[in-house]
């Protein structure tokens, strides 16, 4: 069932490529294969192998951990709270984003929510010393930019 | 110059102070890294990128670090296959059928002493190979036009597929989403804006370290979900450290016969460290087991694979070095890395940067004793790292990725891509499709569409250029055997145990 969906959207996939690609044509060429030949041959092996996953698909999922299955409950929780982590790490800054993902990712593999939260403001105030103050990577000081110093 | 003059030149680079101190951290963040279960060298690899461009180092200390980090992940992978029976990296499979039992008999020191010796002779014996067989295959690399290199990137896309086993099918597909990946934005060659979506953010193409993170190490975060409740406890009492003479005696050839298996494989585009140490275990048992002891800890089952497994690695880095093709998913990503710098790696570079090529082989020679003096008398340090919780290291690696995404262009939309490929990544996983092909396919697309339509100008859009010298034609039937054989094999050759996705 699993490598039928796949298939199929791989189908799909290949057909908006296609779509997408067939207007990509260059004002003035000066070589035989344009930019629109190399997606349309990508699309056309995509669509190859979709067709061949919707009609045969394999026996069982093959998948890595086949079998496993992680509740949606944690699932969920550290993917919202990773793309929380993504959308606020220039506003809140770096410490205080990462202190603030820490807890529920952390949560999800087991943690206690205080020595989660002493954990992430750890690893927060850690790694920006560490890479902003002594490696000079520059990270986003956001809300907290009065006391490390806004840039 | 000769070999010997360039590799003395490598070995000055290798052992200034900054690049010995950055190998000294690289292999000691590797070998924990490999020991971690769920993260292995392209995690490592991956992560350590954008930080080392964003701290400025030069290219040469840049990727002595990296190459540290992977020869560090082979030795590390072991550790926690023996002390926990779970494999550190994919690599260390093997090592876990008979590390393990020797552990539970109490002889878990000895395990890990030979382990990290035989690592030693196979990173020793790839090394020579190294520097016998890179420069004198550059040499003849340096003939290759457009059409054999596209049939070069269409042979390594066959090893890898051919190789990865059950659903090669699979594989193919995850290679074309690589490399429709890499079709994202600015055609360089007629000035047209692929799969942009009029965004500014993709216009420059995707950021290939929000590729990799997010494809490797946010997607291995969620696997890591369904694994964190049956934790093993480690085995405490690790016996008698090191290995006696008897033992080293009894494992030294089959060591050695490894070894040169390892390499051979390493150096096959596409086939990694995996499928090395299947073979080597499997040639192994074939070859001792006269009394039935392996799989209950046979020493000699520990050295066999670790010695292929790190010698593949190493190997691993001939085809990166020489033709500018990866023969790993961690060597795919030491290309992008090289393409932070703007360097494209292949036989040119050979006369180009001698610094930069013969550095990083003597930096392999080099780390290699560190990683030896570091994972015997100091294995108790590595061995109560494994007491570490996920609570407190999965957001610590989250947010280590999320500053070296950050590190390159300082954009959210970087971070949110790194996110939605780590969900993309870990569906696709779940269903299935290995993720090494698909870095590859990113990795090569550019150069590979280049390639191709750099064939077709010279014909005038004539086809036959494709297949019109000798050295295409045989590697298109090298394609074609590697797509043939394995299946055919499996379908009327003896059974066997399937190798699992490569590293």
């Amino acid at each position: 069932m699993v490598d039928r969906i796949l298939g199929l959207l791989c189908l799909a996939l290949a057909a908006a490529m296609a779509w997408a690609a067939h207007g990509y044509a260059a004002e003035i060429s000066y070589e035989p294969v344009g930019p629109r030949a190399f997606p349309t041959l990508l699309a056309a092996v995509l669509a190859l192998v979709g067709l061949w996953l919707a009609v045969r698909p394999g026996r069982a999922v093959a998948g890595e951990g086949a079998g496993a299955h992680a509740a949606w409950l944690p699932l969920g929780l550290t993917v919202g709270a990773m793309l929380a982590y993504a959308l606020l790490f220039q506003w809140l800054g770096f410490v205080l984003a990462t202190a603030l993902m820490t807890v529920p990712v952390g949560r999800s593999f087991g943690g206690r929510p205080l020595p989660l939260l002493a954990t992430g403001l750890g690893l927060g105030l850690g790694l920006f010393f560490l890479f902003d103050k002594v490696f000079d990577v520059i990270l986003p000081t956001g809300l907290l930019s009065f006391v490390l110093g806004g840039r | 110059m000769n070999t010997l003059e360039h590799l003395l030149q490598g070995f000055g680079v290798a052992l200034a102070p900054v690049n010995l101190l950055l190998g000294l951290i690289g292999s000691f963040i590797g070998t924990v890294v490999g020991m971690l279960p769920g993260l292995g060298p392209i995690n490592g690899v991956a992560i350590l990128m954008p930080l080392a461009f964003a701290l400025k180092l030069p290219p040469e200390s840049a990727l002595i670090l990296l190459t540290a980090v992977y020869i560090g992940c082979e030795f590390g992978g072991r550790i926690s296959s023996i002390l926990i029976n779970v494999p550190g990296d994919a690599g260390a499979i093997m090592t876990a059928v008979d590390g393990y039992p020797m552990a539970v008999k109490g002889q878990a020191g000895v395990a890990l002493s030979i382990s990290a010796w035989s690592s030693f002779i196979g990173s020793f014996v790839a090394f020579v190979g190294i520097v016998i067989a890179a420069p004198w295959l550059a040499q003849w690399a340096l003939a290759f036009g457009p059409a054999e290199y596209f049939a070069l990137m269409c042979f390594a896309f066959a090893c890898i597929t051919g190789l990865m086993g059950d659903a090669p099918m699979k594989a193919v597909l995850a290679a074309v989403l690589g490399l429709a990946l890499s079709t994202v934005g600015l055609d360089s060659n007629s000035g047209v804006y692929r799969f942009t979506f009029d965004s500014v953010h993709l216009s420059d193409g995707i950021q290939f370290v929000a590729v990799v993170i997010g494809l490797f190490s946010v997607s291995e975060i969620l696997l890591m979900l369904e694994q964190h409740l049956g934790q093993v406890p480690a085995i405490r009492s690790l016996g008698r450290n090191m290995f006696n003479r008897a033992e080293m005696a009894l494992t030294w050839w089959g060591t050695v016969r490894s070894s040169v298996l390892g390499f051979f494989v390493g150096v096959l585009p596409g086939a990694g460290a995996t499928i090395a140490s299947a073979m080597a275990y499997t040639m192994e048992k074939r070859l001792c087991d006269t009394e039935g002891t392996f799989g209950k800890g046979d020493i000699r089952g520990v050295a066999a694979p670790e010695a292929a497994n790190n010698s593949s690695a190493n190997g691993s880095f001939v085809p990166m070095l020489t033709l500018g093709v990866p023969g790993s998913g961690t060597t795919a990503v030491m290309v992008g890395a090289l393409s932070l710098y703007n360097i494209t790696p292949g036989p040119a570079l050979f006369t180009q940067q001698p610094a930069l090529v013969w550095g990083l082989i003597a930096s392999m020679a080099v780390c290699n004793v560190l990683l030896l003096i570091m994972n015997i008398p100091m294995i108790g340090i590595f061995t109560r790292m494994l007491a570490l919780p996920n609570w407190i290291l999965v957001p610590g690696i989250l947010a280590i990725s999320a500053v070296g995404v950050y590190a390159i262009h300082a954009t959210t939309f970087d971070l949110v891509l790194m996110v939605a490929l780590g969900v993309v990544g870990y569906l696709l996983r779940k269903a299935g499709v290995p993720m090494a092909p698909l870095i590859l396919g990113f990795v090569l697309g550019d150069m590979m569409e280049q390639n191709l339509r750099r064939a077709l100008s010279i014909t005038n859009g004539e086809l036959s250029i494709l297949w019109g010298s000798p050295i295409s034609v045989g590697l298109w039937v090298g394609v074609a055997a590697m797509l043939l054989v394995p299946p055919l094999y499996r379908r009327f050759g003896p059974r066997r145990p399937a190798a699992v996705a490569a590293d």
